[in-house]
């Protein structure tokens, strides 16, 4: 039995995907009389399905060798496509997080799109997440993970522009959609350049070639920036992550998916094109120093945000700022750790923060406060969220961080301090939302504010057992290092940054020394934080302005130049017939001249051979 | 006498002949410059005849021909002047345009 479900794991996208096209019927166009609950019930079993089926194949496939199925696609002459699948356990265990995730979102999306009749819509483009992400786990082709992404970006414009009637989200889908794009399509140009040098796009075989290979360092340098800039923008890095913050507009159970996993989908191609990108040092430090702008930026602007849900969204950017630095330091495990353990945390506190914003209506974290002694599920599952997300030992992500930062000890150690600065910060910013929200004492946008009910709590409580358990469900995969391993200062280090975070923002937010709201010393330092270093700003006047400059100019030129150049034939053509009828002028003498003229003019042509010649001879 | 004077004299008139065709305003005197054209034919036709073909003179019997038919062509010709005078009041060529683009 087990061996079947694992020789059938790759049902488990199809799952995904059936579901969400059962979905469809219920759109209000189309049933118009039992409403939209049914599409959501329908899509939850067909994902619970598929967390059954993948979590029955990882325990199959545990501690068994991976291997791969190829299907083939498309035989044209001199390439053949065939869609590659790895099943492994990291590829099994990823779609069982991917697949639990959704589930949890799906059934936490049950509560909090109870008023809402888009549900078809909603849960089929979740199913569609679902599918493309556990695909994406599978792909172990490069070919069809770039489908695959374009896939979700295609999801990810509709999803976010879900409540499409807000001109808000308009534009943030449009942002969402045509940034990730730009990343997309220099992740096409590097996936073309390497198909002549490499001669494959699968995984395993780039792999190997990588490690054999002597390449031209300038062409593996351009074509790793290339591939590198694909997930920096599906990873939210600088400076392609305003869509993210825009991306914020769509309903919260989507934001729980994309915060946890989709920004995850480029992460993850990004650790499998590893061994091809270290192959160039020019790419590793690209990686690392985007990866650095971005985890202090990021965290940085999440301290001075004042809307819940975008406080979270810059700690997005800056963990994958961190994937971005483990894989540009050749740390793959340190990565998919980070990865598993922040998709976890993160979706954590999006629920807990989505259950506040459900029944308080304000995101401003300024006109909430005093939740603690009233909401205690929630707050509770904030606070486990924010320890499992920064280096809190025992939680996941202290593992991951301490990982990275033991790898970089001897070779990097000023990255080290970036970690151990950037923790620091991501506590600060946690804590803030936490003491703003739950501290303090309550405002009147937070004075009567009941616990959600069960079915936003029950994927909020299970998940927090989840993130509580991954320490030992780690220990018991021995992914932990063991006592004697262990870098004792750089554990301390972070242990020290993290509660340096969080007491300093406690101090800062819960008691009255410092006066609120807090304003920094010098007000525009405090402004450009507040507004992401005035990133719209910077768009609009340089690639925005350019491009629209451009297209303006080239539409003038089509309109005046090309149209202008095929018009003034016509026009010429109707000038010259509006002239030249005068030479019909009406005057017979006229006529009888015009004959004699060509007769003249013809006798004279015919008779040249016999006088022309003589005539000018005479003449010169 | 050789026969270039009379080809000269004959081109001579037809010119001044079709001079007066295209510069008269006068629709009569446009009819006069064609009976000169005719006649500077004639003319050559004559020169023609007498030069190269003394025995068989069939210059001369073309000579007769165009005569007559010029006579019936300005005949016509005058018929259709007489015809536009009453119509219009005037014989002047400017005033005959009305038959343009």
């Amino acid at each position: 039995m087990a061996q079947f479900l694992l020789e059938t794991v790759w049902l488990v996208p199809c799952y995904a995907l059936i579901g969400g096209l059962l979905a469809v019927p219920w759109s209000p166009g189309i049933v118009r009389r039992t409403g939209p609950r049914p599409a959501g019930y329908v899509n939850l079993i067909m994902t619970f399905f598929a967390f059954v089926h993948a979590a029955l194949a990882l325990r199959a496939i545990w501690n068994q060798p991976s291997y791969e199925i190829s299907i083939p696609w498309l035989s044209t002459a001199g390439l053949n496509l065939s869609i590659d699948l790895e099943i492994s356990s990291v590829s099994v265990g990823a779609m069982v997080v991917i697949a639990g995730l959704n589930l949890l979102a799906q059934i936490f999306a049950l509560g909090y799109m109870e008023m809402e009749w888009g549900w078809a819509r909603f849960y089929s483009l979740l199913g569609l997440f679902e599918a493309g992400l556990c695909a994406l786990a599978l792909c172990n082709n490069l070919f069809f993970s770039y489908v695959i992404l374009e896939m979700l970006t295609l999801g990810t414009y509709l999803l976010v522009g879900f409540w499409f009637s807000q001109p808000l989200v308009v534009t943030g889908a449009r942002d969402a959609f045509l940034t990730k794009r730009v990343g997309d399509l220099f992740l096409l140009m590097g996936v073309l350049a390497i198909w002549p040098i490499a001669g494959t796009w699968n995984y395993t075989e780039l792999a190997n070639w990588a490690a054999t290979t002597n390449v031209n360092p300038t062409s593996i340098a351009l074509v790793g920036l290339a591939l590198v800039a694909g997930p920096m923008g599906k990873c939210a890095q600088f400076p392609l992550h305003l869509w993210l913050d825009e991306a914020m507009e769509g309903p919260v159970p989507s934001t729980i998916l994309r915060n946890s996993v989709v920004v995850a989908s480029g992460a993850w191609v990004l650790i499998k094109l590893q061994p091809v990108l270290s192959l160039s040092p020019i790419v590793s430090s690209a990686m690392v120093a985007i990866g650095v702008v971005t985890v202090f930026g990021a965290s940085i602007i999440a301290i001075a945000q004042i809307d819940i849900k975008r406080c979270l969204s810059y700690s997005v950017s800056t963990y994958m700022g961190l994937v971005f630095i483990a894989v540009g330091t050749q740390q793959d495990e340190a990565a998919l750790l980070l990865v598993l353990t922040h998709a976890l945390c993160a979706a954590l506190l999006v629920m807990s923060t989505g259950g506040i914003i459900w029944n308080s209506i304000t995101q401003n974290v300024t006109q909430l406060g005093g939740l603690w002694s009233r909401r205690p599920m929630s707050g509770l599952a904030y606070i486990i969220g924010t320890l499992g997300l920064i280096g809190f030992p025992p939680l996941g992500s202290f593992w991951a961080l301490l990982k990275l930062a033991s790898g970089l000890w001897e070779i990097k150690p000023w990255l080290v301090g970036v970690i151990i600065a950037v923790n620091a910060f991501t506590a600060f910013s946690l804590t803030r939302e936490f003491c703003l929200i739950f501290g303090g004492k309550p405002k009147p946008m937070s004075e009567r504010s009941p616990e959600v009910h069960w079915p936003m709590v029950l994927p909020m409580m299970i998940l927090l057992g989840f993130v509580l358990h991954l320490p030992l469900v780690l220990q018991s995969l021995s992914l932990l290092p063991s006592w004697a391993s262990l870098n004792k200062n750089a554990a301390l280090l972070l242990m020290w940054s993290s509660v340096f975070g969080c007491s300093i923002s406690s101090v800062v937010y819960l008691s009255n020394i410092i006066p609120k709201p807090v304003r920094l010393p010098w007000k525009p330092l405090q402004d450009l934080i507040a507004y992401d270093f005035y990133t719209p700003k910077l768009y609009r006047m340089s690639i925005i302005l350019s491009v629209d400059l451009l297209s303006k100019l080239a539409d003038l030129v089509d309109r005046f130049v090309v149209d202008g150049f095929v018009n003034l034939v016509g026009l010429a053509s109707i000038g010259s017939g509006e002239r030249l009828k005068y030479i019909t002028s009406g005057q017979t003498q006229f006529y009888a001249f015009t004959v004699l003229l060509g007769v003249g003019v013809f006798g004279m042509l015919v008779t040249w051979p016999h006088w022309g010649t003589q005539l000018l001879n005479m003449m010169f | 006498m050789q026969i270039q004077y009379f080809l000269l004299l004959s081109a001579a008139l037809f010119c001044i002949g079709i001079y007066g065709l295209i510069n008269s305003r006068n629709a009569v005197r446009v009819l006069m410059s064609i009976e000169l054209l005719l006649n500077a034919v004639n003319l050559n036709l004559m020169a023609f005849s007498n030069y190269l073909d003394p025995t068989a003179i069939k210059g001369q019997v073309f000579t007769i021909f165009v005569l007559t038919v010029a006579a019936a062509e300005a005949a016509v010709g005058l018929a259709i002047v007489l015809a536009i005078y009453r119509n219009r009041d005037t014989v002047d060529m400017e005033q005959f345009n009305l038959l343009k683009w």
